[in-house]
């Protein structure tokens, strides 16, 4: 094991625990409304920094304001943004991605809603019996990419390349015919809705890391 | 596959229970045995009977359903048809659906011709080389399958939307959900119109208006055999000896395959302005006011 | 400018990792398992698409048809008719075609919220389920607790078969009483006028054996409370047999349109024609023969017992003024139609007389379908087989719900109290459409917390304008939930709202009334899991009984349908559950007519033994009482037996001196009737204190203040109308019901909107031209349309169909639509622009004046250009 860690695959693995931190992250914040603890942590210093050094302007009440008042701004603005009622954004790929020939979107369990539930399936992952939204939720996606990137990880660990690369090749397929289908396009919607500056901000990172990714899945897949 | 077997297939039998109980059988027979054993192809034919329809709707929404047809596009309408003053006004209703036209039928009933639609297409030789019931066709961008059913195929489809302009009767319409992969300039857009349920057809089961009608106004099925319904219904009322009062636009002779069972003269009463297009299109809707 | 680069991403995945790390707030996944590879199956998404084909039952409008839904890849395609139902033979309307889209209505709520801004602002934060069961649970215990369990108001819109035994049982076993019902809006004074005659409620016409079809005030091959069941069998009827159809209207509606003949009737009506008619058959004698033979089982004087001869005679008495040429006078009918018909009706035989809303919606509704009882009962066109029937369903056992001891606030769902204007004598089904203007009158603290459950009491009501201040008034509605499976205009005006499951996703056993007299059994069973956290109520309120202590044998509405439906004798043998799954539909194969002949005594062929001596006939009908039970008296003037320990009266003398008709709840004691030398169950009470007999001659109403026999009066608000004055009635349209169609697109695009019917002849007096802005007018309010100037309009008449004018609700109601026209690639398709506007807005809630049924009809306005 040890004689195939070699550097390469050290870089390989760091590469992927920083991807699975992303996507980890992105998954979490749009699951759910944020809760006390997250919101502290985004709000540490640290973090802050990083959020600037995107370019993301959270603005300074976003700092300040007092944590009771923030948690409830920012889970009105959750539902207003992504649950309504009244004009909403719903965080679903079925709704956004625009599938040109066969004209199945813009609709609730729509045919990529069921390729992603399929997508998710075949890759040997289960939803979980109390999931109660659909298959095709933002935060599954990212949470999906976040596991097959863990797997990746791992395979990389084991010394296992022919896995790594096929786990590579999986995740390229999703963003290529997923994510960058509709991510940065409800993105955007997203930041021309959004009220605080905290979702705006988050929507802006979150539509410029999916074509991150899609500029960069083949150079990982060919640097590998 | 028996005679038997490939008569029911004809005949389109009530289908619902069939899909709902999953027992609906495929029509996929290999090409010789068919041939070998009937003579006459199928020629699928539409009859609605006016004395029944109620304007409910229920064939324009089930077909909806069917093809998830956008807003304001629409494969099978109602028209209200009102005449008279009151006290003495009248009403009625007409369902219209893509006639399927055969295009010219000669003396004897032998078909011969494609409709305007299909002559306007110029894409119409592109498609592949199909055989059905012993019978060699193309198909292309809009085309006629040898049982008369007039189809189209948006992979081929060039978006020069001369089918719109060649169909007397508006039924054709631009699909705005459908991006076609031969666009021209100036259209990227598929295009779309009832195909008798083809699919529906194909595997035995009569097309979802069909099912839909409560009232027993709409019939399908096929003109060569005897025994069919709809065989039936065109001897009882003379339909197609008496194309003038039992088809719409018979003066255009595109001879079209869905016939009307009209004894109160509702037809007459029915007209628009068929020769220009925006305002037949325009007509081919479903409106309750 | 935010951008990503290899730098910044290295930072921000160091810092998303941290916070992972952290594992806050980060708990629930989606996911499980872990992500198998290497097994050498492709990515791509299968292509094979499996079809499921699931029976179930539609709900789109209380008909409630069979229907088989089908499933592909978890998303519901498609629905249509069940073929082996016996009810809808393989059809559905439109409107349940449509009903697809409900499910994946991109305006449907999917999570519990509860409202931030002011009421009525339109600003929601997302809930858990916990914490909305909590706040509900928590408002009911406080109310009992304090020992007011009644000041939790529970209104219902639709809440059928299962649903209405659950949910309405488990909102009763909270202790509260307070619940109302929407019967009020629909067709109650037809229901007080059959309880009050043949006792149940509910007809059904028996058209697969009639003969002759005529419609009054129904627009049944469009919409009816048993709508497809019944209507694709008169086309048949007509078309295949022949059978003659005609039909009164106040408007050329598709049902006029398809009949042999339509008769325009001015609005209200009906009775004068209806009477009329009777008359011409007592003048002819038509009801010799079927009629005679009928009349021993009908009541037509104050006598129980008195001859055939002595009934008609009085019937001739009473409709001697009610002539063909009164009526034209009245209804603008000629008297040579009515004498017409009349004959056509009387002699074609059996015959069904099918009346519905139109025909009730005003002043005289009760008694307005009183008189066509007699007109049928003269006729014999009585629950035989081809006429007017007593309504068979399913009779389904219920798992057990449990009960509490319940309170109800008193003057808040019969209307106005006695002595008050708007207050009626016989409110059976109640007059729901006043329950908000009576809160109002009682003031606050009247009711602490309110939930509507499949009920819009904004639109589905009259006044708007008092329907909008008492529902944004938090005095006098203190907490509001509604549960709802969309962004109702009501719904709009709560403080919680609770995603209900939409009908395509839960689970009952079904019980519409059977056109075939059988009486079918069938199920609704979820064909999709629900969207989102939406939930059937019904599980919602098994959760809050359960935690206020209270034991179900069942945790969710699913296992109490399967549980009743193990149990209901006949299908339990053909294999329950499991079988109902599978086929949807069962029924026992036998039909039900004659129901009032079944014999509960006849002395000539049962012993009839009592104390040690035998009766062999019924003339000391005093004497047998015993034989029929212990505490039975026999009520002379009603001829029936009643057992009186089941009445309010507290003794037996004060049963015995107040009498049959005179005790509060004596009906609930009815055992048999004597007629002749049998005592037969005959047409039993059930809501009203009645004989056996068919009551056309009514004790109850002569003990009100009020004629015993159907009696014309005229509207008082229409005495003396101005030439410039119209009636405006409302009609429904094919593709739409009431309130919860209009989201769904392909209904809504085929009738966006509402346009005004009006004659040419009353358009061209005004200057008004087709699709001209008008404004219509009433005592109370005034709105705005557009004209369809049309000869199907009655001159005098503007004709305003319900459904339009929503205000919230969704992008294809009420032009609602989330941001950018982005979420639904149809948006952009979206072909109309003016959403309707509803007449509800100017009708007053007011009451028919024995049933206090909403007078839909009666507004009288003055229509000009705008």
């Amino acid at each position: 094991m040890d004689s195939a860690m070699n550097a390469k695959n050290k870089k390989s693995v760091a590469l992927a625990d920083q991807r699975i931190n992303v996507y980890g992250f992105l998954a979490g914040i749009y699951r759910q409304e944020l809760v006390p603890d997250l919101l502290s942590q985004i709000r540490t210093p640290p973090f802050r920094g990083v959020l600037s050094d995107l370019g993301a302007n959270l603005g300074d009440e976003f700092f300040a304001r007092k944590d009771e008042d923030m948690i409830e701004d920012l889970a009105v603005e959750y539902t207003r943004l992504f649950m309504g009622p009244g004009k909403h954004i719903p965080p679903y790929e079925s709704i956004h991605h625009e599938r040109r020939t066969d004209g199945d979107w813009g609709k609730f369990w729509g045919a990529s809603t069921v390729e992603v539930k399929k997508f998710i399936e075949t890759a040997g992952l289960q939803y979980k019996d109390d999931f109660a939204a659909l298959p095709d939720h933002i935060s599954v996606e990212f949470e999906f990419m976040q596991k097959v990137i863990e797997r990746e990880r791992d395979a990389w660990a084991e010394g296992d390349r022919d896995k790594a690369l096929y786990c590579l090749k999986m995740e390229k397929m999703f963003i290529d015919d997923h994510l960058i289908k509709w991510v940065p396009r409800f993105c955007s919607e997203v930041v021309s809705n959004a009220e605080l500056s905290f979702y705006r901000e988050i929507a802006k990172i979150t539509g410029n890391f999916i074509e991150f990714e899609k500029e960069n899945i083949d150079a990982y897949i060919s640097d590998a | 596959m028996s005679e038997k077997y490939s008569k029911s297939r004809r005949d389109v039998l009530k289908g619902a229970g069939a899909v709902a109980l999953g027992v609906a059988a495929t029509s996929v027979l290999p090409v010789s045995e068919v041939s070998a054993a009937k003579k006459a192809k199928e020629r699928w034919a539409f009859v609605v009977d006016l004395r029944r329809c109620v304007g409910c709707r229920t064939c324009t929404v089930s077909c909806k359903s069917e093809f998830n047809v956008p807003l304001g596009r629409w494969r099978a309408v109602i028209k209200t048809v009102d005449w008279g003053t009151f006290p003495k006004n009248r009403r009625a209703f007409v369902p219209r659906l893509c006639n399927h036209c055969a295009g010219e039928v000669g003396t004897k009933g032998q078909e011969s011709d494609v409709p305007p639609c299909v002559e306007m297409c110029p894409e119409a030789k592109s498609g592949k080389r199909m055989t059905m019931d012993g019978v060699r066709y193309r198909t292309g961008a809009t085309y006629k399958r040898p049982d008369g059913m007039i189809l189209f195929d948006n992979s081929l489809c060039i978006g020069c939307y001369k089918c719109l302009k060649a169909c007397p009767y508006g039924v054709r319409y631009i699909d705005p959900s459908v991006k076609l992969d031969k666009p021209n300039k100036e259209a990227d857009e598929g295009i779309g119109k009832c195909t008798f349920c083809d699919h529906r057809v194909d595997q035995g089961i009569e097309p979802s208006c069909v099912q839909g009608c409560p009232h027993g106004t709409r019939t399908f099925g096929d003109m060569n055999d005897p025994n069919s319904k709809v065989s039936k219904l065109i001897k009882e009322f003379n339909l197609d000896k008496s194309r003038k009062k039992t088809t719409l636009l018979p003066d255009e002779k595109t001879a079209p395959h869905v016939f009307y069972i009209d004894p109160d003269g509702i037809l007459s009463h029915y007209t628009f302005d068929h020769k220009d297009q925006a305002k037949r299109e325009a007509e081919y809707r479903d409106r309750i006011l | 400018m935010s951008t990503i680069t290899r730098r910044n991403f290295m930072k921000f995945a160091a810092a998303s990792g941290a916070v992972l790390a952290a594992g806050k707030g980060f708990e629930s996944e989606a996911l499980a398992g872990t992500v198998a590879t290497q097994t050498g199956r492709d990515f791509s998404p299968a292509t094979g698409k499996e079809r499921k084909a699931i029976p179930s039952a539609c709900w789109q409008c209380v008909s409630r048809d069979s229907m088989i839904g089908f499933v592909e890849d978890g998303r519901l395609v498609k629905l249509e008719g069940h073929p082996k139902s016996i009810r809808g033979q393989g059809h559905i309307c439109a409107r349940g075609q449509g009903g697809l889209t409900s499910v994946y209505d991109p305006d449907r709520i999917l999570y519990p919220m509860r409202r931030t801004g002011p009421r009525g602002s339109g600003k929601w934060k997302r809930i858990s389920w916990d914490e909305a069961i909590s706040e509900l649970t928590g408002r009911i215990k406080k109310l009992r607790d304090a020992g007011h369990p009644e000041k939790f108001l529970f209104h219902y819109g639709r809440m059928k078969a299962s649903s209405g035994k659950l949910i309405g049982g488990l909102v009763k076993a909270t202790g509260t009483g307070s619940i109302g019902n929407h019967t009020g809006v629909c067709e109650s004074a037809k229901w007080t006028a059959q309880e009050m005659t043949w006792g149940g409620h509910f007809d059904n016409w028996d058209i697969d054996h009639t003969k002759y079809m005529l419609i009054m005030g129904s627009n049944i091959l469009e919409t009816h409370t048993n709508h497809m069941s019944v209507a694709h069998r008169i086309m048949h009827a007509k078309i295949d047999r022949g059978v003659p159809m005609k039909t009164f209207d106040v408007r050329m509606s598709n049902t006029a349109a398809k009949s042999d003949e339509w008769i325009p009737i001015k609005q209200g009506t009906d009775m004068a024609v209806v009477l009329a008619m009777t008359k011409v058959v007592l003048d002819k004698g038509l009801y010799k023969g079927d009629g005679e033979e009928f009349l021993k089982f009908c009541k037509c004087t104050p006598k129980h017992d008195d001859t055939v001869a002595n009934k008609i005679a009085a019937l001739k008495k009473h409709y001697a003024n009610y002539t063909p040429a009164w009526a034209e006078k009245i209804s603008g009918v000629p008297a040579s139609t009515i004498e017409k018909i009349a004959v056509e009706f009387a002699t074609t035989k059996p015959a069904v007389l099918i009346a519905y809303r139109g025909a009730v919606t005003n002043y005289n509704g009760c008694d307005s379908e009183r008189a066509r009882q007699v007109l049928s009962s003269l006729t014999g066109n009585v629950d035989a087989p081809g006429t007017n029937c007593k309504a068979v369903g399913a009779g389904w056992k219920s798992a057990k719900v449990p009960k509490a001891k319940t309170k109800k606030v008193k003057d808040i769902f019969d209307g106005a109290p006695k002595g008050e204007p708007e207050s009626y004598p016989f409110p059976t089904h109640h007059a729901s459409h006043q329950v908000l203007s009576r809160i109002k009158a009682k003031g606050p603290g009247t009711f602490d917390l309110a939930v509507w459950y499949c009920y819009t009491p904004y639109f589905a009501n009259g006044n708007w304008a008092e329907n909008e201040a008492v529902l944004k008034d938090e005095s006098l509605l203190p907490f509001v939930i509604s549960c709802d499976t969309s962004y109702g205009d009501s719904t709009h005006f709560a403080d919680m709202i609770l995603p209900d499951a939409t009908y395509l996703e839960r689970f009952d056993w079904e019980d519409m009334v059977d056109p075939t007299q059988t009486g079918e059994y069938y199920i609704r069973q979820a064909l999709v899991k629900p969207l989102g956290e939406a939930r059937d109520f019904g599980d919602v309120m098994i959760e809050v009984v359960n935690r206020l202590g209270m034991k179900t044998n069942y945790k969710t509405k699913e296992e109490y349908v399967q549980q009743s439906v193990d149990m209901t004798p006949g299908v339990k043998e053909a294999g329950g559950w499991a079988y109902m799954a599978k086929e949807g539909v069962w029924n026992a194969g036998k039909t039900h007519y004659f129901s009032y002949k079944e014999v509960i005594l006849d002395p000539k062929k049962q012993v009839c033994k009592v104390g040690g001596s035998v009766y062999e006939d019924l003339k000391d009908p005093e004497a047998i009482c015993s034989y029929f039970g212990d505490d039975v008296l026999f009520d002379n003037l009603a001829g029936v037996w009643w057992h009186w320990k089941a009445s309010k009266a507290h003794s037996e003398d004060e049963a015995k001196q107040k009498g049959y008709y005179g005790t509060k709840y004596a009906y609930k004691g009815y055992v048999a009737t004597k007629m002749g030398d049998i005592a037969y169950k005959g047409f039993g009470p059930d809501k009203v204190n009645k004989s056996g007999y068919m009551e056309l001659w009514s004790q109850i109403l002569v003990d009100a203040g009020y004629n015993a026999l159907p009696e014309w009066m005229p509207a008082p608000n229409q005495k003396n109308m101005g030439s410039d004055d119209m009636h405006l009635t409302t009609y429904k349209v094919c593709v739409q019901t009431h309130s919860r169609t209009q989201n769904n697109k392909w209904l809504t695009e085929i009738y966006p909107n509402n346009h005004a019917w009006i004659n040419p002849k009353d358009a061209g007096k005004r200057g008004i031209s087709d699709g001209d802005k008008i404004k219509v007018k009433s005592p109370i309010a005034e709105m705005t349309s557009y004209a369809h100037v049309t000869e199907n309009a009655q001159p005098g008449h503007i004709h305003i169909a319900h459904h339009m004018g929503h205000i919230q609700y969704g992008r294809y109601a009420s032009g609602n639509k989330a941001p950018e026209g982005r979420s639904d690639p149809d948006d952009k398709n979206i072909h109309w622009k003016w959403h309707g506007s509803h007449p509800n807005q100017v009708i007053p809630n007011w009451g028919d004046r024995l049933s206090g049924f909403q007078r839909w009809n009666d507004t009288v306005v003055t229509v000009k250009k705008a």
